[in-house]
């Protein structure tokens, strides 16, 4: 039993990280519907940023978080401007090949600037547990997973309570609807993809304590973040933070009680499984595309 | 010899470079090399999975090529190394094994970095009836396939690694020996067997196994895994680990607060600083690894290796990757120096009989290609690995057991 809810306690913790490393990617699909294939690499180059704070002036890699993100942010805008605002409206397997050629890039850039070399920020927290009764909670999980949350919490309140974000949820919901009562599309969509790779940064801040990191280790977080967003619903945020969740336990689950060798299969499992049963995600909204077109 | 006899030497000299030059056409680089080279290629994963010792790889190479010319170069002639990139893909592997032959014309081939990648590149090798030194590749498979021309330049295969490891343990006695044993490993050609090799021999020696699994090589997460192989109680853990995993593995043993008495752990202690600053020096006391070469050692070139890499890459000590290059390159050269030339044939017929000093030590192979050393037993001790076993190659008497709790 004890072990049951150890097991049941990592999957969360972890869940709730890859519930904020996901909003970024359901965000971006949500508005534009683009899927962000660079966003894995972007997590991987915000490590690598929070790396080098760490190294060169021991800053915490959850205080990182306030330098990471707005850049981010600024990165997000520009990769907009001089990419993908020249093919928003192309087919999405447009979209989908210019995003890995842009992963593809930023790889290559990081292992020569970085070297491909393992690296992780180990700040004195990383490897300790409090321990309730028989079970063990490590430190830098639960840090990681509570400031994944309050990053979450404050994305959901500017999403609902402010203009801006109030103007990203109706381009999400009915673009040309939005742009009747006056909302710059192009204008939202360009804030869009930027807070959308602007979470990257304060994921990628708390990647960097939790695992360890190198340049081509973005392929196996764009898989998981892309099991999340199918299962949780495309473009739905609440879905993909029960989605996180979900995934985060089944993990864990598998690793303990199946084997660990399905355990990577999870996020691939689950995208079968969903497109088989439930195209449009837990929390997704059916496609009208016969309406739409 | 008098001035005007070492005019006409000089004036005789350039006759033959030019008729050299003006026939090497003909015979398409084979033979004795064109010009004043000889033409070395290789593949190495320079980018992606296997990136970190294919790049190690890819210095001891150079190293042992800068070395060479320096002495005079290989049968009188410099060394030309030809490396690509096969971004640790063994479809691209393939084709650059294929390009060097047929298209770069190169007189020599080394082998590429793991046994992942070797597997399929030295199918082209013994297609085109060149002979394959590589540095790093022991998985079983490699050495059941009936080829000839193919050689481990390591002191043993996967199986085999952790050969002094076990004999350690069950040489202990009882009460200081431990009882039970969890084994860890992940799914690749490599680690795999070494775990399998260690269990095996465990198993026969009444060590109860109390867990075991394979993870995939995606794995990042070990937290679950490490509170698992706690609840079993084992007081051994031998991991199959590659680099990352290792590592993860050691920082999720802390979080969850468990230190097994006796820790084996495959190829990630070997990775000398970048591991002790990985997982924090005062945590790697008493961590076992099989390994095959310390810098240390009193073996030919050995010295000449470590200073020169030092002078070449701002004081870093060379990884054991980079010396498994080097050393792959020293049985190559050895073979060609000893035959007079570079006939495949004759090179592969003579590394089947004859063994070969190098920065390992000595290493000779059977009729497969599989070397029939040992691996060298090392440990972390005071901060630094040393050589435990076998005894006369270690470099210190002192055996660390059982191994003190994490510092941190």
């Amino acid at each position: 039993m004890t072990h049951l809810a150890q097991t049941l306690i990592l999957g969360l913790l972890i869940g709730g990280v890859y519930a904020l490393m996901a909003s970024g990617l359901t965000l971006i699909f949500g508005v534009m519907k683009v899927i962000n294939v660079a966003q894995g690499a972007l997590l991987i180059l915000a490590a690598l940023f929070t790396f080098e704070l760490w190294t060169r002036t021991g800053m915490d890699p959850m205080v990182a978080i306030l330098v990471t993100t707005p850049l981010m942010f600024g990165l997000g805008w520009a990769i907009y401007r001089l990419f993908v605002a020249r093919v928003r409206n192309a087919p999405i397997s447009m979209t989908v090949l210019l995003t890995f050629a842009l992963a593809i890039t930023l790889e290559g850039v990081m292992g020569v600037v970085w070297k491909n070399v393992f690296r992780s920020v180990t700040p004195g927290y990383f490897t300790r547990s409090f321990h309730v009764g028989g079970l063990f909670i490590p430190q830098a999980q639960l840090y990681g997973c509570g400031v994944a949350l309050l990053m979450l919490g404050l994305l959901f309140v500017f999403l609902t309570k402010t203009w801006s974000g109030r103007a990203i949820r109706a381009a999400s919901e009915n673009a040309q609807g939005a742009q009747l009562v006056g909302v710059n599309v192009n204008g939202v969509a360009a804030m869009t993809f930027a807070i959308g790779v602007a979470t990257t940064g304060a994921g990628g801040s708390i990647l960097s304590v939790l695992y360890s990191f190198f340049p081509a280790s973005h392929y196996l977080w764009i898989s998981r973040l892309l099991g999340i967003i199918v299962l949780g619903g495309m473009g739905s945020l609440p879905g993909a933070f029960i989605a996180a969740l979900m995934l985060g336990v089944a993990e864990a689950l598998t690793q303990t009680y199946i084997s660990t060798r399905w355990a990577t299969v999870v996020p691939y499992v689950v995208i079968l499984v969903v497109l088989l049963i439930r195209p449009q995600g837990l929390m997704g909204s059916k496609l009208r595309e016969d309406v739409a077109a | 010899m008098g001035r005007r006899g070492s005019k006409l030497l000089g004036i005789l000299a350039v006759v033959a470079l030019v008729t050299a030059a003006c026939s090497s056409s003909d015979d398409g680089g084979g033979g004795d090399g064109d010009g004043g080279t000889i033409k070395i290629g290789a593949s190495l994963p320079l980018t992606g999975d296997f990136s970190q010792p294919g790049g190690e790889a890819k210095r001891g190479y150079e190293i042992w090529q800068q070395l060479t010319n320096e002495n005079g170069g290989l049968l009188g002639k410099q060394v030309e190394l030809t490396i690509l990139d096969d971004a640790s893909d063994q479809n691209t592997v393939v084709s650059d094994y294929n390009r060097l032959i047929s298209q770069e014309k190169v007189d020599l081939l080394l082998g590429t970095f793991s046994s992942l990648l070797n597997l399929p590149a030295s199918a082209v090798a013994e297609k085109n009836d060149m002979v394959y030194v590589e540095p790093a590749g022991g998985a079983p498979d490699m050495f059941s396939r009936g080829f000839t021309y193919l050689f481990f330049a390591q002191q043993a295969t996967a199986t085999h690694q952790g050969d002094l490891f076990s004999q350690y343990i069950l040489s202990l006695p009882e009460g200081e020996r431990p009882t039970t044993a969890a084994y860890p490993t992940q799914d690749d050609p490599f680690a795999a067997p070494v775990i399998d090799g260690i269990r095996a021999q465990l198993e026969a020696g009444g060590i109860e196994t109390v867990y075991q699994t394979v993870y995939p090589p995606e794995t990042t997460n070990f937290d679950t895994i490490a509170s698992d192989i706690k609840a079993s109680g084992a007081e051994l853990v031998a991991h199959g680990a590659v680099f990352e995993d290792g590592i993860g593995m050691i920082r999720s043993f802390q979080k969850v607060g468990y230190s097994p008495a006796s820790f084996f752990e495959t190829s990630a202690p070997s990775n000398s600083s970048q591991f002790s600053d990985a997982i924090g020096l005062q945590n790697t006391e008493g961590i076992f690894y099989a390994v095959s070469w310390h810098p240390d050692t009193d073996t030919p070139l050995n010295a000449e290796f470590v200073a020169a890499y030092k002078a070449k890459f701002d004081g870093a000590v060379p990884a054991e990757d980079a010396a498994d290059g080097f050393a792959a390159a020293q049985v190559l050269q050895a073979a060609v120096e000893a035959t007079g030339g570079l006939d495949q044939a004759a090179i592969r017929d003579y590394l089947h009989a004859n063994s070969v000093d190098t920065i390992l030590g000595t290493l000779s192979w059977d009729e497969t290609g599989a070397p029939q050393q040992a691996f060298l037993l090392a440990q972390w001790q005071d901060g630094a690995s040393q050589i435990v076993l076998p005894e006369d190659l270690a470099t210190t008497d002192a055996i660390v057991a059982p191994k003190p709790d994490w510092a941190s």
